[in-house]
């Protein structure tokens, strides 16, 4: 019969770096064997945890997308001084003249009655005809001179500005500052990554609880076992290590799982984004995430998920100590 | 200096049940010692005390001179490694095999493979199991089962082995074999400390043993005390608290 002690004395252990990792990369395998081995509940978890993650992830593409879509038509901040019709030629002409002369203003282009309509009637296509009758039907071309003025500083309360000033000239009928639209599409982004912010945490904070849960109900199936290894000497790491990796592969398959949702989603938008683009004429092409951002989203998942089963396991240890 | 020291250790559980009072006793290294008393006398939470299932209300225990009253966080799991514990109902893992329950201790700490094997392997050997050692802990019978715990208990190689009423469900063949092997742990290092009612048994190991009747130390028996056979050790039984003359350690 060998003495347990003889054999002891005889064999080094391994030192605590080489046994933490020999525990970690047991931790790491058999975690995983256990997700595989319950595919119905894996599945369930990481379907829920998929959807939180995609949610705010396709909504802050979308609004990315939106973005580059209102910086590719025009990122223009031009503004357009509609004259009264009574406003003769020469007067808009001098007019024109006397605003080039303004510290403020950069440029500015006179787009007399008779352009403005011949405009119109070039990008009416086959309308043009049925535009030409009005006028003539009307006896007089309705379309007043534009003074489009192009602001010599590039700020916003410049524009701003400039804007009141020539609005409060006795020829304008009406003035338009082109760049407002942008700014509140800008303002509306604006709103929207905040939303997705907001969407974010409260989401992460929910895949968070739902891998907490599911850690949760494992503990309590292996509770005996834990109160087993606690009794023989495990440390609170042995115990809480298979159920970190655990928390972190739910986290790892959810964010996989909800790249590949928006990645399909992207797939099946794309076509018919580019053709009606095109009919825009423009080649504006939908962006998703890139390696590095689809990475990102990879790690965030599979730390939610360790911070969820972190979480539920560090109070369950907490209520096995002694008093 | 004695490897376990009690110092008016006195344990009161939430709801006032009196489990231990004013507790003072000394376990030296190298020494086997039976616990006694009826059910409800104290037993089981002076074996909680030791390896720190619980913690006591008042007074000290000291393992290797180290008050175990501010051991914790780690050192709680480093103290149970020291100390091995052998259950009435085995407590063992019943979807793993033999092996690998008894291998606890040892993946605990770390080893390796091959030296948790090879140990594995010579522990059961040690107490004739070693023909079950793929054997699940339901394809055993109780007393196997209790042999796979006290396999558990020994091969991590502890300083003090503690038993809770460790033969309450054997027979009294294997209880004698139980017991022949826990004799032979002092030799070789481990102090033994046996919590149990059976008085025939502790009467024919005939070593000290210490009597608790509702919390308190009422009897501290010396071996020679013990007679082989016939009456309880000193005439008195668990219920019916002995003298002082009997005071020891």
């Amino acid at each position: 019969m060998a003495d347990p002690r003889a054999s002891a004395t005889a064999s080094k252990p391994r030192s605590r770096i080489a046994s933490w990792a020999a525990h970690h990369r047991d931790s790491l395998a058999a975690s995983l064997g256990r997700m595989l081995r319950r595919p119905w509940s894996t599945l369930l978890t990481v379907g829920v945890m998929a959807v939180a993650l995609a949610l705010p992830l396709g909504l802050g593409l979308s609004l990315h997308n939106i973005g580059r879509l209102g910086g590719a038509v025009e990122d223009t901040r031009q503004i357009s001084v509609f004259l009264k019709t009574e406003v003769a030629a020469a007067r808009a002409s001098a007019l024109a003249g006397e605003l080039r002369a303004r510290e403020d203003v950069a440029e500015v282009e006179l787009r007399t009655p008779e352009q403005a309509l011949a405009q119109l009637q070039a990008e009416a296509g086959a309308q043009a005809a049925l535009y030409a009758d009005t006028v003539e039907a009307l006896g007089e071309n309705p379309l007043p001179a534009v003074l489009v003025v192009r602001p010599a500083e590039d700020a916003a309360e410049a524009d701003v500005a400039l804007a009141a000033a020539l609005e409060a000239l006795p020829e304008a009928d009406l003035v338009q500052r082109d760049a407002r639209w942008r700014e509140r599409l800008d303002g509306w982004l604006g709103f929207g990554a905040r939303l997705v912010w907001v969407l974010a945490v409260l989401l992460g904070l929910g895949a968070l609880l739902v891998v907490g849960n599911t850690v949760r109900l494992e503990i309590q199936e292996r509770r005996e076992e834990i109160a087993v290894l606690q009794l023989l000497g495990a440390t609170d790491g042995f115990i809480r290590r298979p159920f970190l990796y655990l928390g972190a592969w739910y986290g790892l398959a959810a964010g996989l799982l909800a790249l590949s949702v928006l990645t399909a989603a992207e797939l099946a938008l794309r076509a018919p984004l580019a053709q009606l683009a095109a009919s825009y004429g423009s080649a504006f092409a939908l962006q998703g995430l890139n390696a590095l951002q689809a990475l990102g989203v990879l790690a965030v998942a599979a730390l939610l998920g360790w911070l969820g089963a972190g979480v539920v396991t560090g109070h369950f240890l907490g209520q096995t100590r002694p008093d | 200096m004695p490897l376990l020291r009690f110092d008016n250790v006195a344990k009161l559980y939430p709801g006032g049940q009196q489990a231990l009072s004013d507790l003072s006793v000394s376990v030296e290294r190298g020494e086997m010692l039976f616990v006694t008393g009826h059910s409800g006398a104290g037993k089981s939470t002076l074996l909680k005390l030791i390896h720190l299932a619980e913690r006591p209300s008042r007074g000290a225990v000291l393992f290797n001179e180290r008050n175990l009253r501010n051991v914790s966080g780690r050192a709680v799991a480093m103290h149970r490694r020291e100390v091995g514990v052998v259950y009435q109902d085995h407590r063992l893992l019943t979807d793993r095999s033999v092996a690998e329950n008894v291998a606890l201790p040892l993946v605990l700490r770390g080893l390796r493979r091959d030296e948790i094997r090879k140990r594995v392997r010579s522990i059961l050997d040690r107490v004739s199991l070693g023909a079950r050692i793929d054997a699940l802990p339901g394809q055993l019978s109780a007393g196997e089962q209790q042999r796979v715990g006290i396999a558990r208990a020994l091969i991590g190689e502890p300083a003090l082995l503690v038993a809770d009423e460790p033969t309450g469900n054997l027979d009294p063949g294997l209880s004698a074999e139980i017991m022949t092997l826990f004799a032979g742990l002092p030799e070789r290092g481990t102090s033994v400390l046996v919590a149990s009612h059976d008085l025939g048994l502790v009467k024919r190991m005939r070593k000290r043993v210490l009597v608790l009747d509702h919390g308190r130390l009422v009897d501290d028996i010396a071996p020679d005390e013990l007679a082989p056979s016939g009456p309880a050790p000193s005439g008195h039984s668990p219920s019916e608290p002995a003298g002082p003359e009997h005071a020891h350690g």
